[in-house]
């Protein structure tokens, strides 16, 4: 190497070298450090400046989060009967899919490695087999069907049962442990809602349902249920597990826990027994008076604007929602069903129809024409305003002109109620005399008591689809109180041509008799938390003060003479030993004449209230369309005229009466009633004739006598029986009481004299209610509690209800 | 056979029983020894859950992948001793046998019975219990030939012999001009390169191509080949690789795959994106050595390439850095033997494997941190292979062996 003649070589050999150490050097700073600068950039960037957010995607996978049931608060009414409470129930799970996958191939090969098929599909069909007798044998399930779930050999989850009971799922995980098949058939916990009372306030309690949103959960889906879901719903309480890639458990795992927080319980204002006693008297009327597009009613207290009951017929049953209850309404769809076929567009049409409205809640929701049941408020606003006084009288000469409209509107009687004062006005129900006293208020002064009584404005109650806005005069305002708005003036004196709803009338018409205090409705009385802590009370909140205590002293006395009296039109709502005060009304369905002006339906209603002095209770009935005999007429086919008066207002009184009676409000008898009042009878048998009348006159009793002898051998009815003062007992001489039964005869078209007389000569006994006027011809039987050609024993009491036969005219 | 007295070693041999360099080996001691930590904790979830035992059945054991590693680990370690024993200037004669063995050997993995078929590819070879990707010992025998060849250079430059080429005829003229540009002499390597390339990519194996043109590029540039080369050569791989990418909807796939590995999350972007989970989800430092919860069955291959991502997870950005450091530590230590190796084999050799290891380092990080696209690279010391980690081993042992005869400073 160190040979001279290669100088240039040695040269270019330390040429090299240093070329070798120059770029050896760069090599070591570009690979020992060169490369390391970005891939430290790089994790700066991964676990430092996105730290946070891959953190938590990291959280999200690597933990699962169980959730726990909260139990759903329970719904109480005002006295603490359940209303809705939740329990658990199981689902029944087939997996399809695991239960192919238990039955390995491996095990059917031979050592070879081949499968052995039958004896594979075999053990497949002795697996499932198993499974699908058990089924049909236990729970009484189509054997065809579940041998097509089972070839469902993708799918891992079929819920063969949403709501099972304890009692089965206990059967099916005892059937499952002790045959090894646990995961393939198994039960898992869910929840359901139970409505104790069925239909009971069904538009008011709402139910459960799954919407898109809730996914599995049911929601609230309607009334409280749904306005009070949060409430109600709790807090789902979560478990969070670690959980490896494979989802099963990270060893040396971690758990959190956050606890379930139960659904608070809710207390209604509601009281299930006033709420049945409304639901049957709307039923009842339905059913007495043939009525066609169903009923709805309030019954509230009037002091606090709580909603004691509220009902919409037709209703549904909250436990099953999804089926139609209403029989009339399920005939019309069997119709269809006859007619066109199940499958049918048609069918699906009529049936969505019919499930819509058996879910409406129409008295809150719609709006209607209160027609005459309005005549007080306007009374009110005439006596606040001092635009009329008691005193004042009007005449009705049978109608009455207003400016701009072609002919003069009529009252509904055509020949006039001639001069009366404002109480007559107010009980014949007089349209001209309304219209003077608009007259005399003036369209705006009118218009700003509207606004007073929140007729524009929802009431604010806690229940979702209150009726956003009534029907009204189109202009509003101004033409109301214009020129042209006279007419409207006039017509809207006596409720007509607009359409408020119902909650909106009876929260007006609770300011008129409570003392001017236009008051918020309300719902719920109270929540308390899952340990009985009271979270929430609700007070009495007053929107505003519409008309002094004065002015609805005045009109509490003229509508109770609206009742009392017998040529009251609300006279069929007195009850004896009550003081009853209400008005009646008969108007137009707004909602349809507004479309189609020659209709000719009517709603008939009455709003009443008891004690009329200081009212408790305020109950609202409205019945839509009776049906007339025949187009045109007047009367239904059992020949009752077709007004508030006549149709809703013995209805209404009779459940106002119940009500007290529930209540615990004692009938206040006058004299003529108190010698009515039940009374128990004496024993008089062995005494001598002549001491046992005297015994049985004392007790308020009349006798008649059967047989001979002066030792009274036999009494009916039987000493102790309760039976009505007044009433004539038979008392038999030398002969036993017969025991044998006596035929109830029919009372159809009497008076409560006629029937008593006819009931007493068989040996029975008659408990009047209704209007119980003895000596009126007009008053007769309405119905009796016991139908004709029953057998009874004797001395029986028939409760016989009456009512006052006098066509009672409240159209507008 | 007995060892010969001091005395009678020629100095040949005195110089190559001199000390190893100490700082490099205990680089590599504890590189070995938090490899094997790390895939104790790494690999034991997968182990014990045992959830594919077709392909590795480890009977549930958690420590089956550890116990195994550190056997193969003890073994390399005592290899590296016993290879750091050899006069390195032995290596310059294997180097071709290593070279021609290793392409048999790659192509014997075409032969049923003993070729092994794992994820996908052909690339291993079943000698008993013994389980390898011959193209590991290919990458060897690349820098080895390269290394013995290109040592040699200096004494073949110059001006050629006269009348080396016959200048009358166009052929001679031709070659003239060729070996004046430096073309002939790199004749030899690129059919080496091409023949090892050609192998390796019958296997389908991207990434060891890669590694084997990076180590060889990283010999040749040292050796002092003509940075031209280099120019045209980048220059054609460039071209290759803009070819493959716009073309081939392969890594049109992959490029998309490495921008969000969301677009594809049920098949190729799943590891990619666990990966970054578990890195980006580790923090500043970490959820603590053995914490790890993405290593339970989230990032696949948890034990083997994506290891680093269970580190990170485990010991956050200061734990990487820390880990990092050590790698560049090693590598600085080695070229700085490279540096000071006696001669220019020494060097070269020495530049050959710790570019192979740096750029194997760089290559993991770099895809399982997301720098670079995804491609199968394992981390030296690191991933679970115990072939793979006794050659790597091997190779630190060639670098000591070459520390070995380096001057001992002269005393001041």
């Amino acid at each position: 190497m160190q040979d001279p003649k290669r100088t240039p070589r040695s040269r270019d050999h330390g040429r090299s070298n240093r070329s070798l150490f120059r770029r050896t050097i760069a090599l070591m700073l570009a690979l020992g450090i060169g490369l390391f600068i970005p891939l430290v950039g790089q994790l700066y960037k991964l676990q430092i400046v996105e730290h946070a957010q891959w953190e938590e995607k990291a959280a999200i996978q690597q933990t699962k989060s169980i959730s726990v049931n909260a139990n759903r608060g329970t719904i109480y009414d005002r006295e603490g009967r359940t209303m809705a409470m939740s329990a658990t129930v199981y689902k029944l799970i087939l997996s399809p899919l695991d239960l192919y996958n238990s039955v390995e191939q491996e095990d059917y090969k031979d050592e070879a490695g081949k499968l052995d098929p039958d004896a594979y599909k075999q053990a497949l069909y002795n697996r499932r087999k198993l499974i699908v007798d058990w089924l049909v044998e236990t729970f009484d399930y189509d054997e065809d069907w579940l041998w097509k779930q089972m070839e469902k050999i993708n799918n891992g989850w079929i819920e063969l049962e949403t709501e099972m009971e304890e009692e089965d799922a206990e059967k099916v995980r005892t059937f499952t442990s002790k045959n090894r098949i646990t995961g393939l058939l198994y039960t898992t916990p869910s929840s359901k809602r139970y409505y104790p009372f069925s239909s009971v306030g069904s538009h008011v309690l709402g139910y459960l349902s799954k919407n898109k949103t809730s996914g599995d959960r049911k929601v609230g889906a309607q009334g409280i249920e749904a306005v009070y879901e949060d409430v109600l719903s709790g807090d789902l309480g979560r478990v969070v597990v670690s959980k490896n890639g494979a989802g099963g458990e990270m060893i040396s795992g971690y758990e959190t826990y956050f606890d379930a927080e139960d659904g608070c319980d809710v207390t209604l204002t509601l009281d299930e027994r006033i709420q049945a006693m409304l639901e049957q008297t709307l039923e009842e009327g339905i059913e007495t008076y043939d009525v066609q597009n169903g009923a709805f009613g309030l019954v509230i207290n009037p002091k606090t604007g709580a909603v004691l009951a509220m009902a919409s017929s037709p209703d549904f049953d909250p436990n099953s929602y999804s089926k139609i209850l209403d029989e009339d309404l399920q005939q019309e769809l069997a119709e269809v069903a006859a007619e066109k076929g199940e499958d049918s567009e048609e069918y699906g049409e009529a049936w969505k129809a019919a499930w819509d409205k058996q879910m409406r809640n129409r008295a809150i929701g719609d709006a209607y024409e209160p027609g005459s049941v309005f005549k007080p408020i306007t009374v009110a606003m005439a006596l606040e305003e001092g635009a009329v006084s008691l005193n004042d009288h009007f005449y009705c000469g049978g109608s009455l002109q207003q400016n701009g409209w072609p002919k003069p509107i009529s009252c509904h009687k055509k020949a006039g109620h001639l001069d009366q004062d404002l109480t007559h006005v107010v009980m014949n129900s007089c349209n001209v005399g309304l219209m003077k006293i608009a007259e005399k208020l003036g369209g705006e002064t009118m218009w700003k008591y509207f606004e007073d009584f929140g007729l524009f404005d929802k009431t604010g109650i806690d229940l979702n689809g209150e009726l956003p806005q009534g029907i009204f005069w189109p202009g509003g305002e101004e033409y109301f109180t214009g020129p042209y708005g006279s007419t409207s003036v006039a017509t809207s004196s006596f409720g007509q041509t607009f359409g408020i709803s119902p909650l909106q009338m009876i929260t007006a018409f609770a300011a008129v008799i409570n003392g001017g205090h236009l008051l918020q409705p309300y719902l719920v009385q109270s929540i308390a938390d899952g340990d009985g802590n009271t979270v929430f009370y609700h007070e009495t909140t007053e929107v505003r003060q519409v008309v002094s205590e004065d002015t609805s002293n005045k009109v509490r006395g003229i509508l109770e003479q609206v009742v009392s009296t017998k040529e009251g039109s609300g006279h069929n709502a007195s009850q004896s030993g009550y003081r009853i005060g209400g008005k009646t009304g008969t108007s137009e369905n707004i909602a349809i004449k507004n479309i189609d002006p020659d209709n000719d339906d009517v709603m008939c209603s009455f709003m009443g209230f008891a004690p009329a002095d200081d009212p408790e209770v305020l109950a609202l009935v409205v019945y839509d369309t009776p049906k007339r005999s025949a187009p045109k007429s007047n009367y239904t086919a059992a020949g009752t005229y077709i007004s508030g008066g006549n149709i809703a207002a013995p209805m209404a009184g009779q459940l106002i009466g119940s009500i007290l009676d529930y209540m615990g409000i004692e009938r206040q008898y006058s004299g003529d009633e108190l010698a009515g009042a039940d009374t128990p009878m004496p024993k008089v048998t062995g005494q001598e004739l002549t001491v046992a009348k005297g015994n049985l006159q004392k007790a308020g009793f009349e006798c008649r006598t059967v047989g001979t002898g002066s030792i009274v051998q036999g009494q009916v009815p039987a000493a102790g029986a309760s039976i009505p003062g007044g009433s004539t007992v038979v008392l038999y001489l030398g002969e036993d009481a017969p025991t044998e039964q006596v035929e109830v005869p029919s009372l159809a078209g009497l008076t409560p004299t006629q029937s008593k007389q006819k009931l007493e000569e068989l040996g029975l006994f008659m408990r009047a209610s209704g209007v119980v006027d003895f000596n009126d011809p007009d008053v007769v039987q309405a119905s009796q509690s016991i139908d004709a050609g029953i057998m009874v024993s004797l001395g029986t009491v028939v409760e016989v209800r009456f009512v006052s036969s006098i066509d009672y005219g409240d159209h507008q | 056979m007995a060892r010969k007295a001091k005395r009678d070693l020629t100095i040949e041999q005195k110089l190559a029983r001199g000390p190893i360099d100490l700082p490099f080996l205990a680089l590599v001691m504890l590189l070995t020894g938090i490899g094997l930590i790390t895939l104790l904790s790494a690999s034991f979830p997968s182990a014990m859950y045992n959830l594919s035992p077709n392909v590795t059945d480890t009977g549930g054991d958690p420590l089956y992948y550890f116990i195994r590693q550190a056997r193969f680990a003890a073994v390399g370690v005592v290899a590296m001793f016993i290879i750091s024993r050899i006069d390195y200037q032995q290596f310059r004669w294997m180097s071709v046998f290593v070279l021609i063995g290793s392409i048999v050997l790659m192509l014997l993995v075409f032969v049923p019975g003993i070729g092994k078929t794992g994820g996908g590819a052909t690339r291993w070879i079943k000698l008993g219990p013994v389980r390898f990707q011959p193209s590991e010992i290919a990458k060897v025998g690349i820098i080895l030939f390269f290394a013995a060849g290109l040592s040699k250079r200096n004494s073949q430059l110059g001006p050629p012999p006269e009348k080396k080429w016959n200048r009358r005829t166009l052929l001679g003229r031709t070659c003239e001009r060729l070996d004046r540009i430096g073309f002939l002499e790199l004749i030899p390597y690129g059919a080496a390169l091409v023949a090892v390339l050609g192998v390796i990519a019958l296997q389908g194996h991207m990434s060891a191509m890669v590694l084997v043109v990076v180590a060889a590029g990283s010999v040749l540039f040292a050796a002092g080949i003509r940075l031209g080369w280099f120019a045209a050569g980048g220059a054609l791989v460039g071209a290759a690789l803009w070819f493959i990418i716009t073309q081939t909807d392969y890594m049109a796939k992959r490029i998309q795959i490495w921008q969000d590995p969301t677009s594809d999350l049920q098949k190729g972007g799943y590891q990619p994106w666990q990966g970054r989970i578990a890195i980006g989800s580790g923090g500043l430092l970490g959820v603590g050595l053995g914490n790890s919860r993405q290593k339970y069955l989230f990032v696949p291959e948890e034990h083997n390439d994506y290891i680093f991502s269970i580190w990170c997870e485990e010991m956050g950005l200061v734990g990487a850095v820390v880990l990092m450091a050590l790698f560049a530590l090693l590598i600085i230590r080695g070229f700085w033997l490279a540096l000071h190796a006696r001669d220019r084999f020494g060097t070269l050799l020495i530049v050959g494997i710790m570019s192979l290891f740096a750029f194997q380092v760089f290559f993991n990080i770099g895809v399982v941190t997301g720098f670079l696209p995804p491609t199968g690279i394992s981390l030296p010391f690191f991933s679970y292979g115990g072939t793979a980690l006794m050659i790597t081993l091997g190779e630190m042992g060639m670098v000591l062996s070459v520390s070995r005869q380096i001057a001992a400073p002269k005393a001041e």
